[in-house]
């Protein structure tokens, strides 16, 4: 099946490639006309592991007229699946932490996949943004406050060169999701009263180190489980469902209560995440919300949402129930190849999508959850973003070799989190009193 | 009252008759004690701060209130609370406790369920619950029982079973879960029971605190029974704090929604709950002098839970407990189509109201309440209800150690959950290990 799929992809990439062939020329040196219709949209990816290799796929076989034609990887050996299957020769394969700047130096690259671990993104992003790259970005897109101002930054300006960024959140493109939300922000469940998401599976891969590798080296291939190339796994995995739950609100919460360690996660290929997190989010009125994610084997799964409301309650995925009962029919195109289709549709209509500064939001909300929950503290979004200086960003002119001891998992009580003790600090100690 | 007269009721049915006819009907056949106006004769069943406390509040409840017997599984603690009881002048002549009447030992509970008291008032860890309670109603005591009344399945279906036997023998039964008897909280629940606030769509609960206190050893202790002195620290004692101390709030959740949630969805774990020093302490008084092994000294409940209660009506709750470092948080919300309420005294919505009357210590209404139910001759019975409330803990706590979803029924009916071990004699300690988020559902 899937060779056939690949065929079927390969000759539908030569005709259209045949047709866009001479309307690229004309618009080389006018940037801000890329990619109108009928061009080819040359596209980079960066980051070539399973998900940038997914979504480069998804993306070509998404709309007319796209082309893999640059690839960057921190590892050579990650990225000879896609340089053979797309054919991109070797002088625009770039490897090494700094790869992504030599592709996005490239000037006929006119969008880029970003796919490397989240704790890349933030200064990804901006090279891509400075370069007049339009972006598609794997989900979360930060795992610290540092970084996710970067990403709202590196998105306003996207919004003033009319780039287009699009996200991997793709329950955002998915038909079932987009026609229930709009049902819901117009009342057809009342009010929201409360609302629950929840992440709850087995484990994931885990790469054992390898005897010549690095810290950086071993903690890159082994990325999901050390905090600030993944953000843990609310952050990596369970800001899918958060997303939702911002979007049905249309509004981030202003405060988080969260718990969580590491239960059964103790071995040192674990990194420094956590297994399970439970967290309060208090939105807007005081609505108070449910998120819970786990990954721990042999556990009972649970993936989704669900958003209650004065008039029923829906599943944010086709369902509603209650006083205005509607189940979804229309059709269920593969998402993972629909949020590529809009973003591309948008940029060749010249009205750029740019999900950044929402895709950041949501990716704050996971990131604010996942420190109150090392911390035990409660603490408000706007403390978060004006006070807390935690910082995880990969540090200036990282090197593949460089050692990185991991820090240890986090402990509350003994974890401090930048900031914590100038403000939250003092009220603990006057509740300890109590 | 000024003159109480011990009088025996009988069985219900006789329950319009006068107190004095009751008296000389009752003498006869009686496992019915109290009715009317007479004397009521107290049993206390573990000396601890808890018992010690209600006890008191006992006495205060009522003049007829008479303390005869006490039970603890170390005589030294069932001595001082009788003597202290004694000299205490507010009580005078209501504490006759003859030194045949003050029990001791694992079975002190079966010699104290053979005295001659009406009302037994059980303080001790909540492990003993059930065990206890079944032989107390057996032999036809009224119950005070503080809470939770179990850590483990099988323990609540005695409380159950207890309750039923209490139910036919028209006995009372009634628990330490005080909030149900702050007059505050009566009136609220018949509002949200009457629907003010719409059909409840949502409730959060809380008890996340400090840590607790780590009792340490003496020379005469068997490893045991340090671990009964102290008992918070392990599960199959206390039933994790969720059970412990969380199950107040649950219990008003349960209020709220007129009986127990349906499924439990939970995650949780143990990553900062450390008595390291004092455990290693303890550790050497029973490994002669090694601390090697210390980590069980070091208890095995966990430090943070947070459970999903999905009610009958679909209406999806938080539970959030634990101790440690960071926010306190306590009390409960309600969320209902029609408004919110903080589960105390006040309703904010299309039919706002807010609690203006008289207010009460529910730690003292209880007993008033209680033997108010007695001398009426319409006992309470809140035996099920509160093992409802401590089955509805302890699903949630097995749905973190789990790592499973479980369902009431399955939980109620299907579960064989036993924990305490039969036949505890002082000797070697009873410990499992932390644990694991996945362990198998038994």
């Amino acid at each position: 099946m899937a060779e056939k799929k690949g065929l079927k992809r390969r000759d539908f990439l030569k005709r259209s490639a045949v047709t866009a062939g001479g309307l690229a020329i004309a618009s080389s040196g006018v940037p801000m006309a890329w990619a109108a219709v009928g061009e080819t949209l040359r596209v980079g990816v960066v980051g070539c592991g399973g998900r940038g290799s997914g979504a480069a796929r998804d993306c070509v076989k998404s709309s007319p007229g796209v082309k893999i034609t640059a690839l960057a990887d921190a590892f050579g050996d990650r990225m000879n699946n896609l340089k053979g299957q797309f054919k991109v020769p070797d002088n625009r394969c770039f490897v090494g932490l700094d790869a992504y700047k030599e592709l996005m130096a490239l000037d006929d690259v006119d969008m880029v996949i970003l796919a490397t671990p989240p704790g890349f993104r933030p200064q990804q992003l901006a090279e891509a943004i400075k370069q007049g790259k339009h972006v598609f970005m794997e989900k979360p897109v930060a795992v610290c406050p540092t970084g996710i101002n970067m990403v709202m930054e590196a998105s306003k300006l996207a919004d003033e060169k009319k780039l287009g960024i699009v996200a991997g959140t793709q329950r955002r493109h998915q038909p079932a999701y987009v026609e229930t939300m709009k049902r819901i922000h117009d009342g057809a469940i009342g009010d929201i009263m409360s609302a629950q998401c929840y992440w709850n599976q087995g484990g994931l891969w885990v790469k054992k180190r390898q005897p010549s590798q690095s810290d950086v080296e071993y903690q890159i291939r082994n990325w999901l489980y050390f905090n600030w190339l993944s953000g843990d796994h609310i952050c990596e995995q369970h800001v899918h469902n958060i997303d939702v739950i911002n979007w049905a609100f249309n509004a981030m919460p202003d405060s988080v209560h969260g718990l969580g360690g590491r239960q059964w996660r103790k071995g040192p290929e674990f990194g420094n995440i956590y297994d399970h997190f439970g967290v309060e989010f208090f939105y807007p009125n005081d609505i108070r919300t449910i998120s819970m994610c786990r990954q721990i084997d042999g556990t009972s799964h649970r993936v989704g949402e669900r958003v209650v409301g004065t008039k029923g309650w829906s599943n944010c995925a086709g369902v509603i129930e209650g006083e205005n009962a509607w189940r979804y029919s229309g059709p269920n195109p593969n998402p993972y190849e629909q949020e590529h289709t809009d973003l591309i549709k948008s940029i060749r209509a010249g009205e750029p999508l740019n999900e950044g500064q929402r895709i950041a939001e949501s990716t704050l909300t996971a990131i604010m959850a996942r420190e109150s929950a090392y911390t035990r503290q409660q603490f408000k979004r706007s403390w978060f973003m004006s006070k807390c200086g935690l910082d995880l960003l990969p540090p200036e002119g990282l090197k593949l070799k460089d050692a990185k001891p991991a820090d240890p998992a986090p402990v509350p009580g003994k974890y401090q989190l930048a900031g914590v003790a100038s403000t939250a600090g003092s009220k603990k100690k006057k509740r300890g009193k109590k | 009252m000024a003159a109480p007269e011990e009088s025996k009721g009988t069985m219900k049915k006789e329950l319009g008759a006068t107190a004095a006819t009751l008296a000389a009907v009752g003498s006869v056949a009686s496992n019915v004690h109290a009715q009317g106006s007479g004397k009521i004769k107290v049993g206390l069943l573990g000396c601890g701060g808890r018992g010690n406390g209600a006890v008191r509040q006992c006495l205060n409840a009522d003049p007829g209130v008479e303390v005869i017997a006490v039970a603890d599984l170390f005589e030294g603690k069932a001595r001082s609370a009788a003597e202290r009881l004694a000299k205490d002048g507010k009580y005078k002549d209501r504490v006759n406790i003859p030194s045949d009447n003050i029990f001791s030992g694992f079975d002190c509970h079966e010699k104290l369920a053979k005295c001659d008291a009406d009302l037994l008032l059980m303080a001790t860890a909540p492990a003993f619950r059930g065990r206890q309670m079944l032989p107390a109603v057996k032999a036809g005591k009224h119950i005070f029982t503080e809470k939770p009344v179990g850590t483990d399945v099988v323990g609540c279906r005695e409380v159950i079973e207890a309750s039923k036997i209490a139910e036919e023998k028209g006995l009372a039964i009634v628990a330490g879960t005080q909030r149900r008897h702050e007059f505050s909280r009566v009136e609220l629940m018949k509002r949200i029971h009457d629907g003010q606030m719409g059909e409840l769509v949502g409730g959060q609960c809380y008890w996340y605190g400090r840590g607790i206190w780590f009792r340490g050893t003496d020379d005469k202790m068997t490893e045991l029974e340090w671990q009964c002195h102290n008992w918070y620290h392990f599960n199959w004692l206390c039933g994790d704090q969720i059970c412990e101390q969380h199950i107040h709030n649950i219990d008003i959740m349960n209020w709220c929604f007129n009986g127990p949630p349906k499924t439990f969805t939970s995650v949780g774990g143990r990553n900062c709950r450390d008595y390291s020093k004092q455990a290693k302490e303890v550790c050497k008084k029973y490994n002669d002098g090694s601390e090697t092994g210390w980590e069980k000294y070091n208890g095995d409940i966990w430090d943070h839970m947070f459970c999903e209660f999905e009610y009958p009506n679909g209406a999806r709750c938080l539970s959030f407990s634990g101790h440690g470092p960071g926010n306190g948080r306590g009390g409960e919300k309600v969320v209902g189509t029609k408004g919110t309420s903080n589960c105390s005294n006040s309703i904010s919505g299309e039919n706002s109201w807010r609690y203006s009357g008289k207010h009460v210590n529910g730690q003292q209404q209880e007993h008033i309440d209680l033997i108010q139910s007695i001398r009426a001759g319409k006992p309470l019975n809140e035996g099920r209800r509160v093992a409802e409330s401590t089955l509805t803990a302890i699903g949630g706590r097995i749905a973190c150690y789990t790592g499973r979803t479980i369902s009431w029924d399955w939980l109620l009916n299907k579960s064989k959950l036993d924990l305490v071990p039969r036949d505890l004699k002082p000797g070697k300690g009873v410990f499992h290990p932390i644990a694991t988020g996945r362990d198998t559902l038994v």
